[in-house]
């Protein structure tokens, strides 16, 4: 579902050009997990922008679902966000003056959803991530991991095809993260496709393929389960 | 998105970020206040003049003796010929005019007015039983000057209120005498207070029949004529028919100058409206610094909001969608400035009232519409600025920062 040909990304800091990714070939079937590793700087992070359409390469062609998405402009691309991808962040990126359950609403405003549909939507979701007494809590009165299933709600609200989620844990402590990473997994066993970017090995071996960037390039490609 | 949610998605950010809403609030709604309070200040003074010039009379034309020739001068003061009198027989004649409903004769002057052995200076009028009409005078006791032929003249009078007092105190007015020069007066009436009337005291002022006047300041010449025309549309044929008839009865000579009140208190109008628009105007600018200061506080606000407008581009929403936020946001702040402002100015507008009771400040229509407008509009376009760069902010950027 998500293909990716030569894609190029190129970055210019100060007067020299910083090759952060280099013709990247990439197919990513549905419902896949995948883990993406390497170290500070390989291009994890720049991969997952131009997979969750936040960036644009600098050349090269992106297919989503058999819709070549690399020319759309940024009003159709915002539009597929929302439809298909949820994001999840390091900082978890929630709006500090919204409460969780509102945090959890935010995309389903922005798309327009009816108010009774998303009330209903709300209750489900905070009840899939163990949220219910935290509804009316801002994220300064969450502890990390419940600010993270906040965002994970919130990326699940649109019930999108793919996650993407940039260090989900590398806030976290090693159990908090081990939960958020379950959470994660448990959208994949139910179909979703999870492309998890993290530079903790541990982390990365759960998932079923492994690819390993340097220097903008994808190093290995690896499948199968690792876990003994 | 829904208007609804874009509105209720504003009201949060409005409401999260407390002090800054304030300061807005505060800033719009001075501007919006002094453009109501300053424009009510002027609207009261144009009422004011408007109401001065209404109890002078309705329809009123006044002939002068003497012909001015530059406009604002006083006619027979500053031309070198002395002009002809206007006597009592060219009032009386004026009453040939089909467009005049009434008229009186008017002399004035300052007298020495004694009663027992009380005294006191006061101004003097000479006139007709008309002039009550005229100037829509109205009486506390007693009956006005009598009827019948002007050029007797009978020993009565006609006093102010407070005049009365003065001379007679507590006891019955009248049917006393009094003695103004050498001449006797019988009380015939007592004006009701009315005060101040374009600088005119009436509650000071004895009124006698025009032909004791003639005889008491020894002179036929007329102070001025007022004349009321039957209707608004007769006041300038009864101007007409006036210049006619007293340039006929002065062999030729155009020497009077007959003006309208209409004309008089039209100019004042023009005045006094232009002076309240300029007023207004002035505290316009007022919302103008307010509105560069809410574009100022919205740059801030984009800058330190960045992670948030990243993450809303990240969960779809389009560049519009964070433009319209933005741009909701310093709609409600400065609706909430202009209905801040609205009470203030309202308020100040009552406490100037208490202050000054016989000024009727009331903010013009304009001045209610125009202040709110202005504040909203302003607020608009310079918030456009600010709410481009957040809907043109690259979401990688936006988010990497912390």
């Amino acid at each position: 579902m998500i293909h990716l040909a030569g894609i190029e990304r190129i970055f210019r800091v100060g007067g020299e050009e910083v090759h952060a990714l280099r013709a990247i070939d990439l197919e990513i079937g549905q419902g896949e997990y995948l883990s993406i590793m390497g170290p500070s700087g390989s291009g994890k992070s720049s991969l997952l922008n131009i997979i969750g359409l936040l960036d644009r390469p600098n050349a090269g062609r992106y297919t989503l679902d058999g819709r070549d998405v690399t020319g759309l402009s940024d009003d159709e691309q915002a539009r597929v966000r929302r439809e298909k991808i949820g994001f999840v962040f390091q900082f978890f990126h929630l709006v500090p003056r919204l409460t969780a359950a509102q945090n959890i609403e935010l995309p389903m405003v922005l798309a327009g959803i009816a108010p009774e549909e998303r009330q209903g939507r709300i209750a489900r979701l905070l009840a899939d991530y163990g949220l219910e007494e935290r509804a009316g809590h801002r994220p300064d009165q969450l502890s990390g991991g419940q600010c993270q299933r906040v965002a994970i709600a919130r990326a699940m609200a649109m019930q999108p095809e793919v996650i993407l989620a940039d260090e989900p844990t590398g806030n976290l402590d090693r159990h908090t993260g081990q939960e958020v990473m379950q959470l994660l997994e448990g959208v994949h066993r139910a179909g979703g496709t999870l492309a998890v970017v993290t530079h903790d090995p541990e982390i990365g071996a759960r998932a079923a393929r492994r690819l390993r960037m340097i220097d903008g390039a994808i190093h290995s490609d690896e499948r199968g389960d690792q876990r003994g | 998105m829904r208007s609804a949610d874009l509105v209720e998605f504003a009201w949060r950010v409005v409401r999260g970020y407390r002090s800054r809403t304030l300061l807005i609030l505060l800033a719009m709604g001075i501007g919006v206040a002094a453009v109501i309070a300053v424009s009510s200040i002027g609207e009261g003074a144009r009422l004011y003049v408007v109401n001065q010039f209404g109890a002078l009379g309705t329809h009123l034309v006044i002939v002068l003796p003497g012909r001015s020739e530059t406009a604002g001068s006083m006619p027979g003061v500053l031309i070198g010929e002395t002009p002809r009198d206007l006597t009592l027989d060219d009032a009386l004649a004026l009453k040939r005019s089909p467009s005049v409903r009434r008229l009186a004769p008017l002399i004035v002057g300052a007298g020495d007015v004694r009663a027992g052995a009380l005294s006191r200076e006061a101004p003097v009028l000479g006139s007709t039983a008309e002039l009550m009409a005229i100037r829509h005078m109205s009486l506390a006791q007693g009956r006005f000057l009598p009827a019948g032929d002007p050029r007797l003249a009978q020993p009565v009078c006609v006093i102010g209120a407070k005049l009365a007092d003065e001379l007679f105190g507590p006891r019955a007015v009248l049917g006393e005498w009094l003695r103004i020069g050498d001449r006797r007066f019988r009380v015939v009436g007592v004006l009701a207070a009315q005060g101040q009337s374009l600088g005119f005291n009436t509650d000071e002022i004895v009124i006698v029949p025009v032909a004791a006047a003639q005889a008491l300041f020894n002179t036929e010449a007329l102070f001025r004529i007022l004349v009321e025309a039957k209707s608004r549309e007769q006041i300038v044929p009864a101007q007409t028919d006036i210049e006619e008839i007293l340039r006929v009865r002065h062999e030729g000579k155009r020497d009077v100058t007959v003006i309208t009140q209409d004309a008089v208190l039209a100019t004042f109008d023009r005045i006094l409206r232009a002076l309240t628009l300029a007023v207004g105007g002035l505290a316009a600018i007022s919302l103008a610094v307010a509105g560069i200061l809410i574009m100022n506080v919205m740059l801030i606000s984009v800058t330190q909001r960045r992670a948030e407008i990243g993450l809303l581009r990240a969960i779809g929403a389009t560049g519009r969608q964070i433009r319209l936020a933005f741009l909701t946001e310093a709609v409600l702040l400065a609706l909430g400035g202009a209905a801040l402002g609205l009470a203030a100015g309202k308020l100040g507008q009552v406490v100037i009232g208490q202050i000054v009771p016989s000024v009727p400040f009331t903010a013009p229509w304009w001045a209610l519409v125009a202040a709110p407008l202005t504040a909203i509009v302003t607020s608009v376009l310079f918030a456009v600025m600010p709410a481009r760069r957040a809907a043109r902010l690259d979401p990688v950027q936006a988010l990497s920062k912390r």
